[in-house]
């Protein structure tokens, strides 16, 4: 290669190179300076050691909203994978306006999250919201979606996966059409039921899809923040309080920036373990 | 001659405005002020630096509404880190003050050789004016005004209850609370958002109130009264349990549509009711409730506003002249007239050119008599957060009763030392 091609590729990697270094690259570093400072953005950044980490380990808030993210993840999850799996299985079948409907599922994740948490917002009203009147109207109680500390936290969980299913959706489609045909051939004439059929070759088959699911549902689930921020600003008694809406509020709320940057690298070292922990148990040697 | 009688108005108008620019890009020295957003006091600084600049050609001031954003504290630091900031201010908040003296943004005002006659002629009580001093020794802030926190209740609802008069202690307040229940009335109200500052108009100045005036740091060091903070948690607790106060919010004021009988507020309010009230409709105010073996003044919170002076102006000494200015007799009585909101000064009801008003609105006498009796916040620089953390205890502790009262407390004091710990 001549040295003018060189050039000319160096040149056309330089808008990544720029995008990596001014979003990427910059801010981590940043972030990674932060942790050893105090700063509120309007007086200088004071070194303050390690002061950073032992607020963080005596910060019970922080672990509570750790455990609701848990508890988030625990409902969403399972929730995510059942319901995208069920739905892909019918619309990966020969029925009548299935790009309209697969078009359908797939509406809310291009929608602005902040409408939708917003529209959950009315659905969800305790006094004038869709479901309790529906509710009202059928003779039962009204439920308290939003203000009850129980009950808050696996509502949002519902909201959050009516949100994102439709992506999980089209990535159980895709892992269900690379599944050979023949397979299910061979086994319609060894005579099993479509219950084996699902358990005995989709499911297995399917398990590089089901790992990615739960990694990106995991790291998505992680990161909940808009629905809590519009929903419940964390509340009722800090039940929806989320690690992402805690890490804001000590950045943007308080201008904790260096404790923030603190939570931040150790809430991506709590993903990073629970994403490998996933893989240890979820993933499988497809034959 | 409609046509020309117009053209004289705009010829008018226009050249008027014309002519107070000129005045402010021919000054030698100018400085800017910024005032409160809110329309009363907008007015109140435009007539008073209008004066202002017919009275000091050679130094005018141009007035701004201080700048849209979440809270003042926020407009006010995001100007102190772009080096944005006016030359006096008339909205700082105690609570704020030592973050921006932390960030090298103000002027210490006791540098002034007539500070300490000013405050003479202010004639404010010592006890007061030295919960304005900040750390270092030195003034930062002048105190300017108060809006005292007391008890709002309806005159006709405590009538028909029976109350003779409103509640002095906490037994007394049970006792109206049980009286207007059986009316079918909400006896009482506070916003259970837990929002940090929301506390300033239940738990804050109950505490205050209940300590005698204790405020929660000496110095740098958190000084909660232990037993006077589960007393004032326990009494909103029960308030909510005995379903004295609702858990919700309202859609239209609860107050004025008698929906309750009592609520936490201050002066600002008479304003707004005497513009909204239904025909008939009668209020008063109160100190805030103590506790039955409270002997002694009743304390309140102030939620005072001071003036400062930026440490970015070019014009110290003139900064100060119209800061001087600014808490004249003369612009008191304005404030006084026009917001509704006290002046920080000791003689309010003695000093003769407040008479008049006073005579006239005798329900800002009420708060009059309690503006000496007021306290502000402590200048510790993450207040927000310890307001956030109580604001959580509160939510625990009375609103939902999932924690008792000595727990809230407990908890109080463990987050508030952890907070106050990083920030040393």
């Amino acid at each position: 290669m001549s040295r003018v091609e060189s050039k000319a590729g160096y040149f056309m990697v330089m808008p990544y190179f720029v995008y990596f270094a001014a979003f990427v690259a910059y801010p981590l570093f940043f972030s990674f300076i932060l942790i050893f400072h105090r700063w509120n953005i309007v007086t200088p950044m004071e070194f303050i050691g390690l002061k950073n980490f032992v607020r963080l380990f005596r910060d019970e808030l922080f672990f509570k909203a750790i455990i609701n993210t848990l508890i988030f993840l625990s409902i969403h999850i399972p929730l995510q994978i059942v319901i995208a799996l069920f739905f892909a299985n019918l619309l990966n079948k020969q029925i009548k306006f299935r790009a309209f409907f697969r078009a359908l599922y797939f509406l809310p994740v291009v929608v602005s999250g902040v409408v939708i948490t917003i529209l959950w917002q009315q659905i969800y009203a305790y006094e004038t919201g869709l479901i309790n009147q529906m509710l009202l109207g059928l003779g039962f109680k009204k439920i308290p979606w939003l203000v009850s500390p129980e009950i808050a936290m696996p509502s949002i969980a519902v909201m959050a996966t009516w949100k994102n299913v439709g992506f999980y959706i089209v990535l159980f489609l895709a892992g269900l059409q690379s599944i050979p045909n023949e397979l299910y051939e061979v086994a319609e004439i060894d005579g099993a039921s479509n219950f084996q059929k699902f358990f005995r070759i989709t499911l297995p088959l399917l398990n590089p899809t089901v790992v990615l699911v739960v990694v990106l549902s995991t790291i998505g689930g992680f990161s909940l923040f808009i629905e809590p921020y519009i929903l419940t600003g964390g509340g009722p008694l800090d039940s929806t309080l989320s690690a992402m809406l805690y890490i804001y509020n000590q950045a943007f709320y308080f201008n904790h920036m260096g404790y923030a940057a603190t939570l931040g690298f150790f809430f991506a070292m709590v993903i990073l373990i629970i994403v490998i922990i996933q893989r240890k148990f979820i993933e499988r040697e497809v034959y | 001659m409609k046509s020309f009688l117009f053209l004289f108005i705009l010829f008018f108008v226009f050249g008027c405005s014309n002519d107070q620019k000129n005045a402010f890009n021919q000054a030698n020295k100018k400085l800017t002020y910024w005032c409160a957003p809110n329309p009363e006091e907008i007015e109140l600084a435009k007539i008073l630096v209008d004066k202002w600049n017919r009275l000091h050609p050679e130094i005018q001031v141009e007035v701004q509404a201080l700048p849209a954003g979440q809270s003042s504290e926020e407009v006010l630091l995001a100007a102190i880190a772009g080096g944005t900031t006016p030359d006096v201010c008339s909205n700082i908040w105690p609570g704020a003050i030592a973050e921006y003296i932390k960030a090298g943004g103000l002027v210490a005002l006791d540098e002034f050789e007539d500070f300490d006659s000013l405050i003479s002629a202010r004639k404010i009580p010592v006890d007061l004016l030295e919960s304005f001093r900040s750390k270092d020794g030195h003034f930062y802030q002048l105190p300017w005004k108060t809006n005292p926190v007391m008890l709002l209740y309806n005159v006709k609802i405590f009538e028909k209850a029976g109350i003779e008069r409103a509640p002095r202690t906490y037994s007394e307040f049970f006792e109206a609370c049980e009286k207007i229940k059986e009316l079918g009335i909400f006896p009482g109200y506070t916003d259970i958002r837990p929002i940090w500052w929301q506390r300033f108009f239940d738990f804050y100045p109950f505490y205050i109130a209940s300590s005698g005036g204790r405020t929660f740091f000496k110095g740098d060091d958190l000084d909660i009264d232990y037993e006077i903070a589960v007393k004032v948690f326990d009494f909103f607790r029960t308030c909510f349990k005995m379903k004295y106060f609702p858990i919700t919010n309202f859609q239209v004021d609860p107050f004025l549509s008698e929906k309750i009988a009592m609520r936490f507020t201050g002066p600002w309010t008479i304003t707004y009711l005497e513009g909204n009230k239904p025909s008939g409709f009668e209020y008063d105010f109160a100190p805030i409730p103590v506790p039955d073996d409270y002997q002694g003044k009743v304390y309140t919170y102030g939620d005072p506003k001071n003036i400062a002076i930026f440490s970015t102006t070019r014009y110290k000494r003139e900064a100060w002249e119209f800061v001087k200015f600014l808490v004249s007799e003369y612009s008191d009585s304005l404030l006084l007239e026009i917001c509704n909101q006290l002046p920080i000064r000791g003689d309010l009801l003695e000093n003769k050119k407040f008479a008049d008003y006073f005579n006239r609105n005798l329900k800002m006498k009420i708060f009059a008599e309690q503006a000496p009796f007021t306290r502000g916040v402590d200048e510790v620089v993450e207040m927000k957060e310890v307001f956030d953390a109580i604001s959580r205890e509160f939510e625990a502790c009375a609103v939902y009763g999932a924690k008792s009262p000595d727990e809230a407390v407990k908890n109080l004091i463990k987050r508030t030392k952890v907070i106050i710990e990083w920030s040393k």
